[in-house]
């Protein structure tokens, strides 16, 4: 074994609980023959980032999960949210909580952009721990092996929002709609709440485009703000037996628009419950 | 019972396709054509069911008195075209006659052929774009590599696909056509057995794609079920290991150096001219930096292929990840 795995493994021992390096033993994930899947996800490497995380979720943002009883246990489905932030935050924290709300944990799978896998350490990093870029056939092979996709419709525009437009869903793309009706995947909606203020910008350089980046935000603090985060996970919706044909645009619009419409309604209900920022 | 020809017989690939062939009572006759005299395993054969033929492929003349003295007279129906040029750093108008006039004349040959009814064209992953963009699993539909500026392997590869792609349809004949991942041999071609050929492996800092990587076992195989099977068109042959680069390096027990990518370029031109070895930074650039797995659906489906055969590292699985 490599130096860096070595040392990789003996971090995670240290930073996760006994109890919690045991379960990861039981992830879930296709094994291509040497330890990796085909898209590169390392169960050695997750449970590496779980650790290196675990301070943000416990300490820092003191993540708190609601509606987990939602989260699909097995099988092909789709956790669609509200996306902010300069770094992906919401995105690290639904995923370390996934792992932590089931049982054999299961690894969200985040489509991300495009632009990811153009950069540096960044783009393999983030293969190891599962990201993937946001490629219709990406997508459309994660569910085909029967594992969950984390997505954001948002899209770019969603961690380029500002102050202003937190908690307003950006322009919501269709792509998993169609993808959850040809593939009968259930969606589940999710809202996070307190992503939206962790990170404010004051501004972005729209000519900055180094590696396919849409742009570069310029952050208000130099460290994301320590506010509690909210996930709230709601229960999935069946869009197949609603919309039927997944090539009709009107009906992937449609079941897409279902799927907005409850994020709405769940980070309404998630502002409305939150007692405070800090 | 199959009569079957089968071009580039003396390289790894064809000679384990042959024994594979003839291991099979299915297999009438195997005509193996190669640009070398017979070598001496294949010559202890038996000549009611094995001929050697000694061509230039790259003759037309060569080419079409092959077919239609040796051809006709055997009742071939089966072509196997697995002849193309190895060598990367090989340039010219003879290497292309080979890798794509050699493979246009044969298939139109081929066509009006009195007994042909099938022919199987190995081709290579080599031909398809790679794009970060898109899906990282390649399908058989994904875009090729059409760059001007690709090197002329990866040019004449697409070139003589995409000539036996455009007769499927057109063609009385079955036309199968086999995108093999990199076979990881030697005297196959293959770019990575040559740069693990060196200790210390250079690779771009701050990438490690995932690599596809495929038998001989399972490309002969590949090809047999091809021989075998009653589909046609066009199917990627994925190999048992997919693995990153860095894992790749160390499995065969060499050093991985990451350095920046704009060194690794002129380093290997220089290792290229002084120890004349074959593996060019130019014609793996994206793929040392985007990962790119054969989606071998459509094979598995049609042909019945699956990769069985992993590649015979010389170091064995670390004991971190166990598959």
């Amino acid at each position: 074994m490599s130096l860096g795995r070595r040392l990789g493994n003996v971090l995670s021992d240290l930073l996760l609980e006994p109890r919690q390096k045991a379960a990861l033993g039981s992830v879930a994930f296709r094994d291509a023959g040497h330890g990796f899947d085909v898209l590169g996800f390392d169960p050695e490497a997750f449970a590496l980032a779980l650790g290196l995380t675990r301070f943000a979720y416990e300490r820092y943002f003191r993540v708190t999960s609601h509606g987990a009883e939602h989260l699909p246990r097995s099988g092909a489905a789709i956790l669609a949210a509200n996306h902010s932030g300069l770094l992906p935050i919401d995105g690290a924290m639904i995923v370390v909580d996934v792992a932590r709300q089931t049982s054999p944990p299961r690894v969200a799978r985040v489509i991300g952009d495009v632009f990811i896998p153009l950069m540096p350490w960044v783009g393999t990093a983030f293969s190891r721990v599962g990201v993937v870029a946001g490629s219709a056939g990406n997508f459309r092979h994660l569910l085909e092996s029967g594992e969950l996709v984390l997505v954001f419709p948002e899209g770019a525009p969603g961690i380029g929002k500002g102050w202003k437009k937190r908690y307003q869903l950006q322009s919501w793309r269709v792509g998993h709609a169609e993808l959850a009706l040809r593939h009968r995947a259930p969606v589940v909606p999710v809202a996070v709440i307190g992503a939206e203020e962790a990170w404010p910008e004051i501004g972005r350089l729209d000519a900055f485009h180094a590696f396919g980046a849409p742009f570069l935000p310029i952050p208000a603090t130099p460290l994301p703000l320590p506010v509690r985060l909210h996930i709230h996970y709601g229960e999935p919706l069946v869009l197949h037996e609603r919309f039927g044909d997944a090539d009709d645009p009107a009906a992937v619009r449609d079941a897409a628009l279902v799927v907005e419409h409850a994020v709405e309604a769940l980070i309404a209900q998630g502002l409305g419950q939150r007692e405070g920022l800090w | 019972m199959n009569r079957v020809m089968v071009t580039g017989a003396t390289t790894p690939i064809g000679r384990r396709l042959i024994e594979r062939l003839l291991a099979d009572p299915g297999t009438a006759l195997v005509l193996a054509v190669g640009a070398e005299a017979d070598p001496v395993p294949l010559a202890k054969r038996d000549p009611n069911r094995y001929r050697y033929r000694q061509v230039d492929l790259t003759r037309p003349r060569e080419l079409h008195d092959l077919l239609y003295a040796d051809g006709r007279e055997l009742a071939v129906d089966v072509v196997v075209h697995n002849a193309l040029h190895r060598r990367a750093h090989d340039e010219g108008p003879r290497i292309h006659a080979l890798n794509v006039e050699c493979t246009r004349d044969l298939l139109s040959l081929a066509e009006r052929h009195p007994s042909v009814r099938r022919f199987v064209f190995r081709s290579a992953s080599a031909v398809y774009r790679l794009d970060p963009r898109r899906s990282t699993l390649l399908g058989e539909d994904d875009p090729l590599d059409l760059s001007p500026q690709a090197p002329q392997k990866v040019r004449d590869r697409v070139e003589a696909d995409l000539t036996v792609c455009t007769r499927m349809g057109m063609s009385s004949m079955q036309i199968v056509v086999l995108r093999c991942a990199e076979i990881l041999a030697a005297d196959v071609g293959s770019q990575l057995y040559d740069y693990l050929g060196s200790r210390v492996c250079l690779k771009p800092a701050g990438f490690d794609p995932m690599l596809n990587l495929l038998s001989l076992e399972d490309a002969a195989r590949a090809l047999e079920l091809a021989v075998r099977g009653a589909s046609s068109g066009v199917f990627n042959v994925p190999g048992a290991d997919v693995l990153p680069l860095s894992r790749a390096i160390e499995r065969w027990g060499r050093v991985p150096v990451p350095l920046p990518g704009p060194l690794l370029a002129p380093l290997y031109r220089l290792r290229a001219r002084t120890l004349g070895s074959d593996f060019r930074y130019d014609l793996n650039y994206r793929r040392f930096h985007f990962s790119a797995v054969l989606d071998g659906r459509r094979a598995q489906r049609e042909l019945g292929y699956e990769p069985q055969h992993r590649i015979d590292w010389p170091y064995p699985q670390s004991s971190g990840n166990q598959s």
